[in-house]
């Protein structure tokens, strides 16, 4: 169930994306993204993510291995880096609209940009809000003794699903 | 499907040699950002990379390598609509920059 789930979901992120490089595609200019955003911001995010992911592979093999005390370490790692990871988002969101940037206009000129911006990394950003739901969900089951093997690999590939999406978003929004 | 590879359990150092290489990865893709080389050529690179990275996640950490064949091509069918879709909208694009969109 969890896989229709997340194919599902991938078709809409491969829509967004496929629009977002129509929208690139028929505009005459398009901003220099490494000189808009803070790219070493972005990049730790990638860290991040990819990280939290790792220790979430981590997590669901101790609980397959029936040693809930450490799946329950690996699940609040992880949830530690999906706070970090929301709290980049909002300091860049932040920055971005104070300096001018909506939904509608920005100053950097093609109204597109902005726009494309706050609706893929704010669907994606929802997402991760999502997993960080789930996570701590599971992990407080965990604790509790209710512990479920299967539980914290379904919480497992809804997340590293969100880390597959951003791997797509860091390369064609921010670095193509 | 989620007990199929109780069998063939991951070590906790292949994650991390995973891991490891997801970074070398997403290092090299973070240079070629920056690389002052032909914006095609730079596409295509940045789009080996990151069905590398795509490829690395899935088959280690969401265990794709232990599934069936059929959830394998299931989990990739967006992927190949993506190109589909992508084909018959890019076309659209060529030469026609007049196609300004104004979202006021």
């Amino acid at each position: 169930m969890m896989w229709i789930f997340i194919v599902s979901d991938a078709l809409t992120f491969a829509a967004f994306l496929i629009a977002y490089g129509f929208m690139r595609s028929i505009s005459p200019s398009w901003p220099k993204q490494t000189e808009v955003f803070n790219m070493v911001l972005i990049t730790f995010m990638t860290f991040v993510l990819i990280s939290s992911s790792a220790v979430m592979a981590m997590a669901v093999a101790a609980a397959r291995a029936a040693n809930p005390k450490l799946a329950l370490r690996f699940l609040v790692l992880t949830i530690i880096g999906g706070f970090i990871f929301l709290g980049c988002q909002a300091l860049e969101w932040s920055h971005l609209i104070a300096e001018g940037a909506r939904l509608t206009t920005n100053p950097w000129g093609v109204p597109q940009f902005a726009a494309s911006f706050f609706v893929i990394t704010g669907f994606h950003g929802f997402h991760v809000l999502s997993g960080v739901t789930i996570l701590v969900i599971v992990a407080i089951r965990t604790a509790m003794g209710k512990y479920s093997a299967d539980q914290v690999e379904n919480a497992g590939l809804y997340w590293h699903f969100v880390d597959v999406v951003w791997v797509f978003v860091f390369a064609f929004f921010y670095l193509l | 499907m989620a007990h199929e590879h109780d069998e063939h359990a991951i070590t906790y150092k292949t994650y991390f040699i995973t891991w490891v290489w997801l970074l070398v990865l997403s290092s090299l893709a973070l240079g070629l950002g920056y690389a002052p080389i032909n914006e095609k050529l730079k596409a295509f690179l940045l789009v080996g990379t990151t069905l590398a990275k795509i490829l690395v996640i899935a088959a280690v950490f969401m265990h794709l390598r232990y599934e069936k064949l059929n959830l394998v091509l299931i989990t990739f069918a967006p992927l190949v609509l993506a190109i589909i879709l992508f084909s018959f909208t890019f076309p659209e694009t060529l030469g026609t920059v007049t196609h300004v969109l104004h979202v006021r």
